[in-house]
């Protein structure tokens, strides 16, 4: 409220000046603007959308029903009844009796094919991030200690490593020869077999996505009234009982946020699957990759979309779950953290310390250990001996590398700026479409499917449509038009990060007490007014969170950067580390450690310009 | 539930910040807008400024003036790599020689990005390719029915390209390197077996580490070995029942079969050669699927060499050879033929094979008298045609994969 105070103010201050006219005039246009401001940023969002995002899509996706010319869905019924894709269900899908597909369903060696596969590692990986997300949430939310604010925004570091650098990490903590089991053989144990198992990508994916489900929980967990639970305790509940019923049901939604991105995440899961765990683990997008490669684009196009039609699934059912179950807030006084030392040596306070204690200790191994490897490696030479000489490396090839060659410092600098500009581009973005979506109206559903989309389609799919739709361009009366450079790579990187934004602002959008928005309205605010002033501080935290993944989509993006790259000034920080790959990994790890820094740093960065939600 | 007091200050501090990030996002849409190019369609031209083209300095073709310029197409490695790569060399040797400037383009997709532009009716903006395969030419040619290359030509030099790596049955791509796909081990722990049926052993198992044959040239170029060995048991023969026969002679065994008792005794397929051979460094297995120029890498390193031993199965490796080609509507044609010449005499073909790790196409390259003593060559290197990869090997990786996967 006090932001449509502080408009109107500057309104009369407008109206003091003499020439009335011309103040008159420019608080037209300003309200002008303001009233149409909404519309126009959707209709620019749309636009970004649709250019690089649905028409390139579109152009290799269509393959998938268009084959030589004509229209036909023999490819697609080729996929989904071959027993290798769809298992079991491809019986049921090439008209057997459903009896005697569900007797092989129950069977032990019933065959999931591989898109089941794909469902069945995403959903493990998706138990396995909540499980190792959620801890680290109540810790962040609900505990004050040294460097908290700092560690809050840090958590999202893992999310934007390139697969090889995990894959180095990890083989030198889980690997046969790794941290870990030096450490159960110290410990008089015996050493455990991770590496090329389900388990290892399970726990990698974990490594990548509990990140993002501790940071949108900790986001909701510290928008929680406390005034709500004080009152719920004066009333007589006890503290399990005021969890239960009042903090529950405003973190739970953000833990199914997470949940669910996390499956849309590890269902189109690739390079990670095979460096951790071989072929046998293969999923679709392996698939499509290898279509891809090969040509062979109506069958990739295929798998491409039934990757897309369950992904989506997902998205949307959490997304009706989401719009059923908000609750009304007014905005909030946060819970007062708590400290990490016990305030007195009882159960109650001694045992859920003991827990973080405990989670801080396999989070050690599973978060800190990989990336305290992979620096190790930037720092360890052929020989096995401490060295600087990767970093020599960096600085030598910064010196003396040809002008088509990829350098570290344009790459961090490009990284940093397509990261800015991509955030500051997905934030409105993100905004008008949680705004549109929080909104009840017919055809709801296909808007959040069609806002919700680039999370859900195969990032190679995506790449190859780039290609086609803006480096190519279209042709309209006889004029060619492209897109690429650098533009071209902010405004997709802006396309793919603005679902976070969506995602981290929607459900605190939606549980927003309408009275708030209708009289700021009846006041004259216009609907962008209220938006910027009232609703958008309501839900600050998750704005910032917001735009942190956007921020970090960004610089982890590898596959849009390349295909829209003119040349090695528009390369970013991880398509230097992949160019700096070699037989040894050090220069390469090097190049991951700046990476690892240069982002660490922004992140924090990032939250100290957002403000801290506790304010003074 | 209404805002606090401290609430109330701290927004009241705020908001500016807010607007004028807003302000700031908005003008950044309006950028982004702005950064389309319009060019006419049947201007030629060199159809703007393709993927990883780079200008260096912003000299871009248009000038008709006294230098041309000749863009020159690769792969990434050939240009760029953290330890040694032939580009920076030839460009300005080239440029030394000739009246004329290099411009290297990598994109992304390879060869790929060529067969898309010219099926998407862009017009091909380079020159000549640098680094095509066998495989390469065959999807090529399945995919469009146009030629994207043009036959080789009047190119000096090329008759003393080896007989054994002429690959082009239709004579577009000229050879001028090669390399051979072999298994690499650490000799501090194992020996070797010396056949393929010695991977086969007890004492090997989980011992070996490959690559997926879809998204790795040394994957593939390994899985191809096994069926030149094996023979293919017929699964690309299109219903006429005639199969590729093996080098093993048993017509009831093939690479299939094989690969099953691969997989019962441990082996690993993983993505990359990178991600093979990262694990392999760390110890994951003592063997994996690589080149047989390692201990040259291991040697610049200094690394102990007996933990790089180099293993011919049955004497033989596969044999990947490199070759270029001029596009067919390249806009300098004939300076791309000359490059072709210099790319194959004997002092830059000595050049590009220490460079690229690889060995030269010609007899008679200028290469120091020490380098065959790391850079090692089977006494039998095999590969397949480019009639006999044509419309078989999209059949013999599906079949593995639908095998080797299954779930």
């Amino acid at each position: 409220m006090t932001g449509v105070d502080g408009g109107r103010a500057t309104g009369d201050d407008d109206r003091a000046t003499e020439d009335g006219g011309r103040a008159d005039r420019l608080t037209r246009l300003r309200e002008g603007v303001e009233s149409h401001a909404l519309t126009a940023l959707a209709l620019l969002t749309s636009a970004a959308l649709v250019v690089a995002f649905y028409y390139p899509t579109a152009t290799v996706l269509v393959e998938a029903v268009v084959v030589d010319g004509a229209v036909t869905l023999r490819v697609f019924a080729d996929v989904l009844t071959d027993p290798f894709y769809f298992g079991e269900l491809a019986r049921l899908l090439s008209g057997e009796s459903p009896a005697a597909v569900a007797r092989s369903l129950l069977s032990p060696d019933r065959r999931l094919g591989i898109v089941g596969f794909t469902a069945y590692q995403a959903a493990l990986s998706t138990v396995a991030s909540v499980a190792l997300g959620l801890p680290a949430a109540y810790l962040l939310a609900r505990f004050e200690f040294p460097g908290r604010r700092t560690l809050r925004s840090l958590t999202i570091v893992p999310f934007v490593l390139p697969s090889i650098m995990v894959a180095v990490g990890f083989v030198a903590t889980f690997g046969e020869n790794g941290t870990l089991n030096a450490a159960l053989t110290a410990l008089g144990l015996p050493p455990v077999d991770l590496l090329f198992t389900l388990e290892a990508v399970v726990i990698a994916h974990a490594f990548y996505n509990a990140p993002l489900v501790a940071r949108v929980t900790t986001a909701a967990w510290e928008s929680v009234d406390a005034s709500a639970v004080e009152t719920a305790r004066s009333l007589g509940a006890g503290p399990v009982r005021a969890f239960v019923d009042v903090v529950a049901p405003q973190v739970y939604p953000a833990v199914l946020t997470g949940a669910a991105l996390t499956f849309v995440f590890t269902f189109g899961t690739f390079p990670i699957v095979l460096a951790l765990g071989g072929f046998e683990l293969a999923t679709v997008e392996v698939f499509v990759y290898r279509l891809v490669r090969d040509l062979s684009y109506a069958e990739a196009a295929a798998l491409a979309i039934v990757e897309l039609v369950i992904s989506l699934s997902v998205l949307l059912a959490y997304l009706r779950y989401e719009a059923r179950s908000s609750t009304n807030t007014r905005g909030a006084r946060p819970l007062p953290r708590r400290s990490l030392i016990p305030p007195a040596p009882t159960l109650r306070e001694l045992l859920p310390r003991a827990g973080l204690a405990a989670y801080v200790a396999v989070a050690g191994v599973i978060f800190v250990a990989p990336i305290a490897s992979m620096i190790l490696a930037s720092v360890t030479g052929g020989d096995g001996a401490l060295t600087l000489d990767h970093y020599r490396f960096l600085i030598e090839r910064q010196q003396t590398g040809a002008a088509f060659q990829v350098r570290p410092w344009p790459a961090i600098r490009n990284s940093l700026a397509f990261a800015a500009a991509a955030t500051l581009l997905a934030l409105p973005m993100g905004v008008v479409v949680a705004v549109l979506t929080t909104r009840r109206y017919r055809g709801r559903t296909l808007v959040d499917a069609a806002a919700m989309a680039p999370l859900a389609v195969s990032g190679i799919i995506v790449g190859l449509g780039l290609l086609r739709g803006l480096v190519f361009g279209v042709e309209v009366a006889g004029w060619r038009i492209a897109a690429n450079g650098a533009v071209a790579i902010v405004v997709a990187h802006a396309v793919s990060g603005y679902p976070f934004v969506v995602r981290t602002v929607s459900p605190g959008l939606s549980g927003l007490d309408r009275s708030l928005v209708e009289s700021a309205r009846a006041l004259g605010a216009s609907r962008a007014r209220v938006i910027r002033d009232v609703e958008l501080p309501l839900v600050w935290p998750a704005v910032v969170a917001g735009a942190a993944f956007a921020f970090a989509i960004s610089i982890g993006e590898f596959t849009s950067t390349v295909v829209l790259a003119t040349g090695a000034d528009a390369y970013t920080m991880p398509v230097a580390i992949e160019r700096f790959i070699g037989r040894r990994l050090g220069p390469a790890t090097a190049m991951g450690v700046v990476l690892l820094v240069v982002t660490g740093l922004s992140f924090v960065v990032i939250e100290r310009l957002g403000g801290d939600h506790r304010g003074l | 539930m209404t805002t606090d007091k401290s609430e109330t200050r701290r927004r009241r501090a705020r908001p500016r910040t807010r607007r004028r990030f807003l302000t700031a996002a908005g003008a950044a849409g309006a950028a982004a807008l702005a950064g389309c190019s319009a060019e006419r369609v049947d201007d030629g031209g060199d159809g703007g400024t393709g993927a990883g083209s780079d200008g260096g300095n912003g000299t871009d073709g248009d000038g008709d003036g006294e230098t041309p310029t000749l863009t020159v197409a690769t792969y990434t490695n050939f240009i760029d790599a953290p330890s040694v790569s032939p580009g920076e060399w030839l460009k300005t040797e080239f440029e030394s020689r000739y009246n004329a400037e290099l411009e290297w383009a990598t994109p992304e997709n390879e060869v790929n990005y060529y067969v898309e532009r010219a099926a998407s009716g862009v017009g091909v903006d380079a020159d000549l390719y640098v680094g095509l395969t066998t495989e390469d030419l065959v999807r090529v040619d399945e995919e469009l029915d146009e030629d994207l290359f043009a036959e080789a030509g009047d190119i000096e030099g090329r008759d003393a390209v080896k007989e054994g790596l002429r690959f082009d049955p239709f004579d577009r791509a000229v050879p001028f390197d090669t390399g051979y796909i072999s298994l690499v081990y650490d000799g501090t722990t194992m020996e070797a077996p010396e056949t393929f049926e010695g991977l086969l052993d007890d004492e090997h198992a989980g011992a070996l580490i490959a690559q997926n044959p879809g998204g790795s040239a040394t994957g593939r170029a390994f899985l191809l070995h096994t069926i030149n060995r094996f023979g293919d048991g017929g699964v690309a023969s299109d219903g006429d029942g005639e199969a590729v026969e093996g080098g093993d002679g048993d017509l009831e065994y093939d690479y299939l079969d094989y690969w099953a008792d691969l997989q019962a005794n441990g082996v690993r397929v993983l993505g990359d050669w990178d991600e093979a051979y990262a694990a392999w460094s760390e110890g994951e297995a003592p063997m994996v699927v690589s080149y047989s120029t390692d201990q040259v890498f291991a040697d610049m390193e200094g690394q102990d060499l007996e933990k790089h031993q180099i293993r011919f199965l049955n004497d033989q490796a596969y044999a990947n050879p490199e070759g270029m080609a001029v596009f067919a509507d390249a806009d300098e044609p004939d300076l791309a033929r000359q490059f072709m010449s210099f790319m194959l005499e004997p002092d830059v073909q000595g050049e590009i094979a220490q460079r690229n790790v690889a060995f030269p196409a010609i007899d008679g390259a200028e290469l120091p008298s020490d380098y065959a003593e790391l850079a090692k060559e089977p006494a039998d290197p095999v590969t397949f045609t480019y009639d006999e990869l044509q419309g078989a090997v999209d059949a013999w990786v599906e079949a593995w994969e639908r095998q080797f996967a299954g779930n």
